[in-house]
């Protein structure tokens, strides 16, 4: 009897140690939730920028972490659905008191992480997800940032500028974009500025992301007759379509933005007239940092294929550098204060360094490469060099 | 109407059809409405994912084996799962399936994450265009889920009609106590059907892998296949097949002459429409569904 009650005892000690240890150690940690997509119908663009973020982070703690301090990161999936993400809001922020926190998901989901985030006065960060018209300058809302390499404000009116300097004859642009609210506004954006330059729209269509067969949208497509396709939606749409447009036989040119799947899929399909612009650049470019993310994806065990990792490495690197700059003991106040003198060089994997200031949460500037694949050379190449568009107010 | 949209219409009610299969023959034989029958045919999809990674320079092995793999899955779905749900309530066997579902999604995400996959590419093959009549293109892979579909419905009827297991399948769908009594072993034919119900989903979930890959959302065509049989009634084959052409008649002439928006809607306003007039569906049964 005596030896079972010395031995409930210690089992009780050793698990009040071990409670301590670990509230000791949160505290004692700078704490960075996330609420992602990690699966859904959004999951294919998200998940794989937060598994590389978690890479990044267990990274640096393996190096003894930030001024000493291990990154606490805390993942919750929303499965792109607003109430999951209201939810997985009120619980980091509530509960897990997360000093800054990152939103990856569709952008139906925004309505409630931001209420909360400015509830709390926590930052908010936009990471591989539509940025807000309110990280913009000149005026951005103290607690929202975003790094994501695409914005439609900027993309659109570049993307249709550029079709209409590579094309030969009058432009009839047939548009295609995904029922969700950022694809919808870019594919309205994209016909007032392609009519502006004098360009005709002969068909718009937004596909639903349940298709069971896009042929059929496609069809309609080409009875418009367009001798331009413009995409500006997730990377199946924009794929599918363009695929289905192929085996219908049409033969123009088709632009839409490359996701990070893009890089992959232009060799898959090795097609010259499907070109797409990137705001990250292609791992062709075997650029140093590019070996060092092959490295970090083969250690980290990552689960898709490394050239989707780019989106994920950039926020990895700017929340290492915005934790060094909040110094400890950190707080929330302390790391969107940081978070305003953010100034990351990129490396290479964008055209610039993604910069931060008071009086913009966005970027001083947006850089584009247009790439599509060469059927010579059966390879993908570069059509365009970073093209730089200044971030206006 | 365009030759073009016939063969549209065509294909899709042929993808619909195909999945619709399983509903009707596992509710036919069973009583049970499998709602994972979506998941399963997602499943489907990446077993050709993986044996296309085994046997890249085979893809006839590669879909045979995926296809057979299939078959096993349901018999397997059965003997674990639903085996147990004899003599329960049907709500619960119902429920059950549901939970299927969700794991299901969960495995796939955990096995194969959520990367957009092409067995097709593995292969090597591009899914060409092909010249069906003048002016009307498909796909290669889509003129194979014509073509399967047909194999299904016309295999599914012989064997119903004809076969001894097919006569025992219809026997213990009309009275399971009788069959039991003339010795007809219930277990055995309940997981043959859920085993030919997750092959002809899996056939269908390759098929649309091969024209334009998987991914962790494909189970969503299930559910979009689920009104084309109600509407057909879920307990008709022929229903089925008719269920998915008005379904995917209805679709496509929303894509082509009112909005592409509506192309999610329709199906199940045509569900709602036909529930209406004849709760049971064009073909099914009334008395079959009064026990439901």
């Amino acid at each position: 009897m005596r030896t079972f009650s010395i031995l409930s005892f210690s089992a009780a000690l050793a698990t009040a140690s071990l409670l301590l240890l670990t509230t000791a150690d949160a505290q004692e940690a700078y704490t960075v939730g996330v609420t992602a997509a990690m699966t859904g119908p959004a999951a294919a663009t998200q998940a794989p920028v937060i598994e590389m973020l978690r890479i990044y982070v267990d990274r640096i703690n393996a190096k003894g972490g930030i001024n000493g301090h291990h990154i606490n990161l805390l993942v919750e999936d929303d499965q792109a659905e607003p109430s999951k993400a209201a939810a997985n809001a009120t619980k980091l922020i509530q509960q897990d008191n997360v000093m800054l926190l990152i939103d990856s998901s569709l952008s139906s989901t925004y309505g409630p992480v931001i209420a909360e985030a400015k509830r709390a006065n926590v930052p908010l960060w936009f990471a591989g997800a539509v940025c807000p018209k309110d990280t913009h300058p000149p005026k951005p809302d103290p607690v929202l940032f975003c790094s994501t390499g695409f914005d439609f404000g900027y993309d659109i009116p570049m993307a249709i500028a550029a079709i209409k300097e590579a094309a030969k004859e009058p432009v009839k642009i047939g548009l295609v974009g995904m029922p969700i609210p950022i694809s919808r506004i870019g594919i309205e954006n994209a016909q007032k500025q392609g009519e502006k330059l004098g360009m005709v729209t002969v068909d718009t269509e937004f596909i639903p992301p349940t298709a069971a067969d896009y042929t059929p949208f496609a069809t309609k497509l080409k009875e418009a007759d367009p001798n331009w396709g413009f995409a500006y939606a997730p990377w199946p749409t924009e794929v599918k379509t363009f695929e289905a447009l192929r085996r219908l036989g049409w033969t123009g040119t088709y632009l839409c933005y490359g996701h990070l799947q893009s890089e992959d899929d232009l060799t898959r399909i090795g097609d010259g007239g499907f070109q797409v612009f990137s705001a990250n650049a292609y791992f062709q470019d075997n650029l140093p940092v590019q070996k060092e993310i092959h490295e970090a994806a083969a250690q980290g065990k990552y689960s898709y294929p490394a050239t989707y990792a780019t989106e994920g490495w950039i926020t990895g690197g700017a929340l290492e550098q915005i934790l060094t700059k909040a110094a400890w003991p950190a707080s929330a106040e302390k790391i969107a204060a940081a978070m305003t003198t953010l100034n990351l060089d990129t490396q290479g994997l964008r055209g610039g360094p993604l910069v931060w200031t008071v009086d913009n949460h966005f970027r001083t500037k947006q850089y584009y490469r247009f790439y599509r694949y060469d059927p010579d050379k059966k390879s993908v190449v570069r059509m365009r060099d970073w093209l730089a568009v200044d971030v206006i107010d | 109407m365009s030759l073009q949209l016939v063969a549209n219409i065509i294909v899709l009610a042929a993808i619909y059809a195909l999945v619709s299969t399983g509903y009707v023959l596992v509710y036919r034989v069973s009583r049970v409405l499998n709602l994972a029958h979506g998941e399963l045919m997602m499943m489907g999809a990446y077993l050709l994912v993986a044996t296309a990674g085994l046997f890249s320079g085979n893809p006839l092995l590669a879909l045979v084996l995926a296809a057979i793999c299939g078959l096993a899955m349901g018999m397997v779905v059965y003997a674990v799962l639903m085996r147990w749900m004899t003599g329960e309530a049907v709500l619960a066997a119902v429920l059950i399936t549901i939970a299927l579902g969700i794991l299901l999604r969960g495995l796939t995400i955990l096995i194969w994450t959520t990367q957009q996959y092409y067995p097709g590419a593995t292969f090597g093959w591009r899914n060409p265009p092909v010249h069906v009549a003048p002016g009307v293109q498909i796909s290669a892979a889509s003129l194979a889920i014509v073509f399967f579909t047909f194999v299904v419905y016309v295999g599914l009827f012989v064997f119903l009609q004809f076969t001894r297991w097919g006569v025992r399948m219809r026997a213990a769908g009309q009275n399971p106590l009788l069959a039991e009594q003339r010795g007809i072993r219930l277990h055995g034919v309940y997981a043959f059907a859920w085993g030919l119900s997750t092959f002809t989903a899996s056939l269908a979930g390759m098929l649309l892998a091969l024209d334009s890959g998987v991914e962790s959302t494909m189970a969503t065509i299930g559910l979009k296949a689920f009104p084309a049989a109600l509407v057909g009634g879920l307990d008709s084959l022929l229903g089925a097949l008719i269920g998915a052409l008005i379904v995917a008649t209805a679709e496509i002439a929303a894509i082509q002459y009112v909005n592409p928006l509506l192309s999610d809607v329709v199906p199940f306003v045509v569900l709602l429409i036909v529930l209406a007039i004849r709760p049971w569906g064009l073909f099914g049964s009334r008395e079959q569904l009064d026990r439901v």
